[in-house]
């Protein structure tokens, strides 16, 4: 188990009201898993992704990182943890603009100080390769397209080696072609490397290819889907209202 | 880190240039500043050494404290090797004697109370640069019935250069001596206090007249002013054991010690105001530059990357910004201060004075640095504060920002 979450609720002020984004939520992540988080927006998909990557803390409950609970931990000790075991994939790609595609790569790689300069450009050089933008490593963010930048952050992400690689809406920036283009690549990745990936998503085509899904709404989570074969079987589905409307919306 | 901080400076152009532009503003303020204030103080110096005081000038002791009432208790006899022991000394250019006496001089309508020194008019000529001849002529070696005045005897008494006048004054015994004289020339030194009494006549003259050759002050020029107190080490270590004191021309006249002070105080503040001004308005351009990377932190911190990496990155880049601003300012102070100083600046007669001078921008390598410093740390602190905030801003909400 890569990841568990453990009766969590998340609550945060707004103005005088406490909104409560999730609330005792329970989940387990599997190694290897190709997992969609998904559900309308406000639902907490994006709450739930932020504490799996430890740069949000939950009010109440446990997030469990590897076999490590991280909720009491300091700042300090989540960042090594981040910069160690999470890579992560962000819907407006967070390139560092001043930085060329391979400098991206490599940026959080400079915190491993076992690596020597010459093993850190191997690994920035195969994952560029992974990705297939070998001959645009010398190029800036603003010299790539869409797609390219999203390339360039996946092997950002892939290149520390993490445990999880968790995706924030990875697809909502770019077109149609270009998603889907992105989306197989990540699958692909899953695939040959084992590298467990945690989207949260409204894509459709990011469900059809997980092989886990879970369903959020209010914070609360309603279903949960294992793919078998080409339908889903619901090892918990809570259904009400706005269940059958994501159904509708399904179909 | 660094290759990054420095890129991330070059990012935006305009801003930068604009962030640039206010410390190199204030750099060169304060340089100029600086710079003028010191050239006030050099001329202020230079003015009372060459129309006054000399660099240095040795006398009996308790001559300068007492001597002025009675300058005939203070006399030096055959000062020939004295002088010539002070002009062996390396770094001197001239010595003088001088003896002082007070009296009255008498036009045939009407007299005017004097302050008198018998000068050596040779050495006096080379000495008194800044004593500016406004009629007439210096005194001359052969003129032993001369007379120079400061202008204000000379408007009182309505004498001009050719003119007959008596001096009364008297000898070192107590007896009145009268000495008629001709006027050979009115001059103007930087204080018109002074040239209200002033009187010059040949140490001969006055010697006459006093019935005695002793001579109060031996008064010492050097070739560089800021030999003055080595000089006057020298000299105090070789006459402690023979009833002399040695005086610089900052002891002699205390005002000058004032004077610096009240332009240091001025200037200070001058340096502080500057120091806000840099301060708020390169705080403002890197709080705007850096809460538009707001984004951009988060993701570093999202990355494993620490709070305080990110305060360092933000701080390295004011860093780079305040080094090269303050570097382009010193340059650009360092033109500007050699271009105005071509030109020079007019400037009216300070208060209690008749001269005016040209001003200049002295290039004082401590204003330089004093200025250097200013600008880097001024955008330190702004980008200090700027970096501390944004360190601090939760990973979550510094994700959000990104568009």
């Amino acid at each position: 188990m890569i990841v568990r979450i453990e009766n969590v609720t998340k609550e945060y002020p707004l103005g005088e009201q406490t909104v409560c984004a999730l609330r005792n939520v329970n989940l387990n992540v599997e190694d290897g898993v190709f997992l969609a988080i998904a559900g309308p927006s406000g639902s907490g998909k994006s709450t739930l992704l932020n504490l799996m990557g430890c740069i949000d803390s939950p009010t109440r409950g446990r997030v469990i990182i590897n076999g490590k609970d991280v909720s009491d931990k300091d700042p300090d000790a989540l960042a090594s943890l981040r910069a160690r075991s999470i890579g992560f994939i962000f819907q407006t790609f967070n390139l560092f603009p001043v930085l060329s595609a391979e400098e991206n790569v490599e940026y959080p790689l400079l915190q491993f100080k076992e690596l020597t300069a010459s093993q850190r450009r191997q690994r920035v050089q195969h994952y560029l390769g992974v990705v297939g933008l070998s001959e645009f490593a010398r190029h800036r963010p603003n010299q790539l397209s869409g797609g390219q930048r999203q390339r360039v952050a996946i092997a950002r992400a892939l290149v520390v080696h993490p445990k999880i690689i968790l995706a924030d809406e990875p697809t909502a920036n770019l077109d149609h072609k270009t998603g889907g283009g992105i989306l197989r690549l990540m699958r692909k990745i899953n695939r040959r490397t084992g590298a467990t990936f945690v989207f949260s998503t409204h894509d459709r085509r990011v469900i059809d290819m997980a092989d886990r899904r879970v369903d959020l709404e209010d914070g609360e989570i309603v279903r949960l889907g294992v793919r078998r074969g080409k339908e889903w079987a619901y090892a918990m589905e809570r259904v009400n209202d706005s269940d059958a409307d994501n159904e509708e919306d399904d179909a | 880190m660094l290759t990054l901080a420095l890129r991330n400076v070059f990012r935006h152009r305009v801003r930068t240039t604009i962030t640039l532009a206010a410390i190199v503003f204030g750099v060169v303020g304060l340089i100029l500043s600086g710079g003028f204030v010191q050239d006030i103080f050099l001329q202020l110096g230079e003015a009372i050494i060459h129309s006054q005081s000399g660099h240095l000038q040795v006398a009996k002791t308790g001559f300068q404290a007492e001597g002025t009432r009675k300058p005939d208790l203070y006399l030096m006899q055959n000062p020939e090797r004295l002088k010539a022991r002070i002009a062996a000394l390396p770094g001197v250019t001239e010595v003088m004697a001088r003896v002082s006496f007070s009296g009255l001089l008498n036009n045939g309508r009407s007299d005017v109370a004097i302050i008198g020194e018998g000068i050596e008019p040779e050495p006096e000529a080379q000495l008194g640069t800044y004593m500016k001849i406004v009629a007439g002529r210096r005194l001359a070696a052969n003129d032993l019935n001369g007379i120079m005045l400061g202008q204000g005897v000379a408007q009182a008494l309505k004498l001009r250069p050719g003119d007959p006048a008596t001096l009364v004054m008297s000898t070192t015994t107590g007896a009145t001596n009268t000495l008629d004289v001709e006027v050979a020339g009115v001059f103007q030194t930087f204080s018109k206090d002074y040239d209200a009494h002033a009187i010059r006549v040949p140490l001969a003259a006055a010697h006459e007249a006093m019935d005695n050759q002793g001579v109060n002050t031996i008064v010492v020029s050097l070739a560089q002013t800021h030999d003055t107190h080595d000089i006057a080490t020298l000299l105090r270590a070789q006459l402690a054991n023979e009833g002399l004191e040695v005086w610089t021309w900052e002891e002699l006249n205390d005002f000058y010690d004032k004077t610096v002070k009240l332009y240091d105080q001025q200037f200070g503040v001058l340096r502080l105001i500057v120091l806000a001004m840099v301060l708020l308005s390169v705080a403002n351009s890197v709080n705007m530059s850096v809460f538009e990377r707001v984004a951009e932190f988060g993701t570093m911190r999202a990355l494993g990357n620490r709070s305080r990496t990110v305060f360092l990155l933000v701080t390295i880049e004011t860093v780079f910004l305040g080094v090269i601003g303050a570097s382009i300012g010193v340059i650009v102070g360092m033109v500007l201060a050699f271009a105005i100083s071509a030109i020079g600046i007019p400037m009216p007669p300070p208060p209690h004075a008749d001269l005016g001078y040209t001003a200049r921008i002295q290039l004082v390598p401590s204003v330089i640095f004093g200025a250097f410093v200013v600008g880097v740390i001024a955008t330190t602190f702004a980008g200090m504060f700027a970096a501390l905030r944004v360190s601090k801003i939760p990973v979550v909400h510094a994700l959000r920002q990104a568009i």
